[in-house]
């Protein structure tokens, strides 16, 4: 039942929903802006936000279909766009799940067992985190350059090196996790090592169905990470088959001209991977998946 | 079904560095016991329970299960089924798969597997809820969950920890007629851990009664033994405080002439009384406490009121069936259970007889002086 307010809250609840309104809508903006320029004719970064001619060129040259231009010559795409979407989705989907696997397990082991330098080691992997990656650039190269000379498959210009190298940013997500097990009564597992499970059976059967909801909100942050990363795969990646399309996306604006029409067509396809991922993962966004288990 | 035998039994978190949680435990627990650890909180019961279902290793000292040494034994295969004061219920499984998963995991056969289930679920009246998660549970419910995940298991030593801590008083009651029925049927080796000194005399046939380990001391072990030698002997003053409700009284005195039946003592208060008990490795003017279980005390006509005790009257609690009143003897509490119909005008002055055969003595060290007479209500 809606309890009984006084004037004053009805106001200040009002103010509050215009200065919501207000503050989606300057999010938005942007976002309305590069769908406007990818409709619009020319190539222009400013203009109208409702095109007075539009025009789905950009779009074309975006899905690989030539063009034909006012003086009649047909242009071809001049990049392999949809390609480039592809990459960019198997590495993101391929990094993602590694980084899932990889940050549970760490972080279980470093919530449930206990072993010599556990805190200094959690604390170290926060602190190194801190440095931005692209600081680590060149040491990214060298790395890989010399990773290329004895075992290519993964090392420069190639999707395995960039996915391992993405596998180094998983210190937030090992902390995000242990603290979701450190939630989970611990008398869980010690029930089920009790009934005959071994500690892999009680990680498997009894932690893991119970950190879904945390899984997801992982799987999606890394897929995002790795679906807008720019800088070290820019490093990487060399042949513009290989491209992502993050990377790949910045040769429309070369110096001698800003292509800002098939940029923004471009950009707002790299928008599809992520929210389609984000709908698929939020039904195992769900609260509540403990309650009952533990207390009265 | 299995005995249970502790042995110098130590635990330390951190050995070098903390102070021991258990020192020199010795228990013998016989095939069928039903044995509670009983304590204070810190005490290191829920520890001891640990360390014998083997989630809790041990610093030194030997366990023992149906003869098997299991200091290094897995908990699976020492035999044991455990019910947590959490109940820790897999949240994410129906009642049935909570009770069959640890048959699964040991990959009994299906068919047995069934049966047993069904056995546990129709004994705890669970059938109507096997579809249901826990979450769908009433506290009650859960808790047999709790305890039918644990017997269809078929273990030889069933282990409780505190597990009726989280159910409201009516249900508290309830559960444990139920449990007291259920070891009556099964005759499980039971050990059972909780604060509550009801549980333990009622559940119990045997009590040990654990205290947070003092600094030099050699156990923390007080006393093992039936729930009524607890009450009528209690080895020392920890137990003989800790055991009872409401608790026993204590007034400081001092040893007069130590005598090998009856002593008189001379209280703080002045007063002398005379108390059955044997004090004779005692000396004269030695500092001791005597004990007044509030139950044992009688008005001033009836004729066992043989020492008589003055206080003034703090509350009067009249409960219909028995009264209570609270007293200040000398600036320590004093309670007394009297006839229900007896006044008690707060501030007023009361007297109480005390017989000779109800005092207990503890000497300086709290160590209890042998008593020579046990009194009896009539």
């Amino acid at each position: 039942m809606a309890m009984v307010q006084a004037k004053s809250i009805i106001y200040r609840k009002l103010a509050a929903h215009a200065f919501l309104w207000a503050w989606l809508a300057l999010i938005i903006f942007p976002l309305l802006m590069v769908i406007a320029i990818s409709f619009r004719t020319g190539n222009f970064a400013v203009g109208d936000i409702i095109p007075s001619h539009p025009t789905l060129d950009h779009w074309r040259l975006a899905l690989g279909m030539s063009i034909v231009d006012e003086s009649g010559r047909t242009i071809p795409p001049p990049f392999p766009v949809l390609l480039w979407l592809w990459n960019s989705i198997k590495v993101a989907s391929v990094s993602a799940v590694l980084i899932v696997a990889l940050s549970t397990t760490c972080a279980y082991a470093f919530a449930r067992l206990r072993f010599g330098g556990r805190s200094l080691l959690l604390k170290a992997m926060l602190v190194f985190q801190m440095f931005p990656a692209v600081l680590a650039l060149v040491a990214y190269y060298a790395l890989f350059s010399r990773i290329s000379d004895y075992f290519p498959p993964l090392g420069l210009n190639t999707h395995p090196g960039l996915i391992f190298a993405y596998l180094g940013g998983i210190a937030l997500h090992v902390w995000t996790i242990k603290g979701y097990f450190e939630t989970i009564d611990k008398s869980l597992e010690e029930s089920a090592t009790l009934d005959g499970a071994s500690p892999w059976q009680a990680f498997r059967l009894i932690l893991l169905p119970l950190s879904v909801p945390i899984l997801a909100v992982v799987f999606i942050l890394a897929f995002i990470t790795a679906i807008t990363e720019y800088p070290v795969a820019s490093i990487l990646l060399q042949d513009e088959s290989k491209l992502t399309l993050a990377v790949g996306s910045q040769y429309y604006l070369n110096p001698q001209e800003y292509k800002w029409g098939d940029f923004a067509a471009a950009a707002v396809l790299s928008g599809f991977p992520i929210t389609l991922v984000f709908l698929l993962a939020q039904r195992w966004l769900v609260g509540g998946l403990t309650a009952g288990g533990v207390k009265g | 079904m299995a005995d249970v035998k502790i042995e110098h039994l130590v635990k330390n978190y951190q050995p070098g560095v903390a102070r021991d949680v258990l020192r020199d435990i010795n228990l013998d627990i016989k095939e069928g016991d039903f044995v509670v650890f009983v304590g204070p909180s810190g005490c290191g019961k829920s520890t001891l329970l640990r360390a014998i279902a083997g989630l809790d290793d041990i610093t030194s000292g030997d366990l023992f299960i149906g003869g098997r040494r299991m200091n290094e034994v897995p908990p699976v295969e020492r035999g044991v089924g455990m019910v947590f004061q959490s109940y820790a219920l897999y949240p994410h499984m129906t009642v049935r798969e909570n009770l069959a998963f640890g048959l699964k995991i040991k990959k009994v056969d299906k068919q047995t597997a069934r049966e047993r289930v069904a056995q546990a679920s129709a004994m705890l009246g669970l059938d109507p809820f096997l579809e249901r998660k826990p979450k769908d549970l009433s506290g009650g419910q859960r808790q047999r969950v709790a305890i039918g995940r644990a017997l269809v298991q078929h273990p030889a030593v069933f282990l409780l920890d505190e597990p009726l801590s989280n159910l409201d008083a009516a249900l508290r009651v309830k559960t444990r007629i139920e449990l007291a029925r259920m070891h009556e049927e099964r005759g499980s080796t039971t050990i059972y851990v909780t604060h509550d000194q009801v549980e333990a005399m009622t559940l119990a046939t045997r009590i040990a009664v654990l205290s947070p380990l003092a600094e030099g001391a050699a156990t923390n072990l007080e006393q093992f033994g039936p729930p009524l030698d607890l009450y009528h002997e209690p080895a020392n003053r920890f137990v003989a405080g800790f055991i009872g409700s409401p608790k026993m009284n204590f007034l400081g005195g001092m040893i007069e002439a130590p005598d090998a039946r009856r002593t008189r003592i001379k209280l703080d208060t002045g007063v002398s009384i005379t108390a059955g008990v044997d004090t004779s490795r005692a000396h004269p003017g030695d500092q001791v406490e005597v004990g007044v279980r509030p139950e044992h005390t009688v008005l001033l006509d009836d004729p066992r009121a043989d020492n008589r005790i003055t206080g003034t009257v703090l509350v009067a609690e009249h409960l219909g069936a028995e009264t209570f009143i609270y007293l200040d003897v000398g600036g320590k509490d004093f309670t007394v259970k009297v006839r229900p119909e007896t006044p008690g005008t707060a501030r007023s002055q009361f007297d109480i007889g005390v017989p000779t055969d109800a005092c207990y003595l503890f000497d300086a060290q709290g160590q209890a002086f042998p008593r020579t007479e046990r009194f009896t209500r009539t």
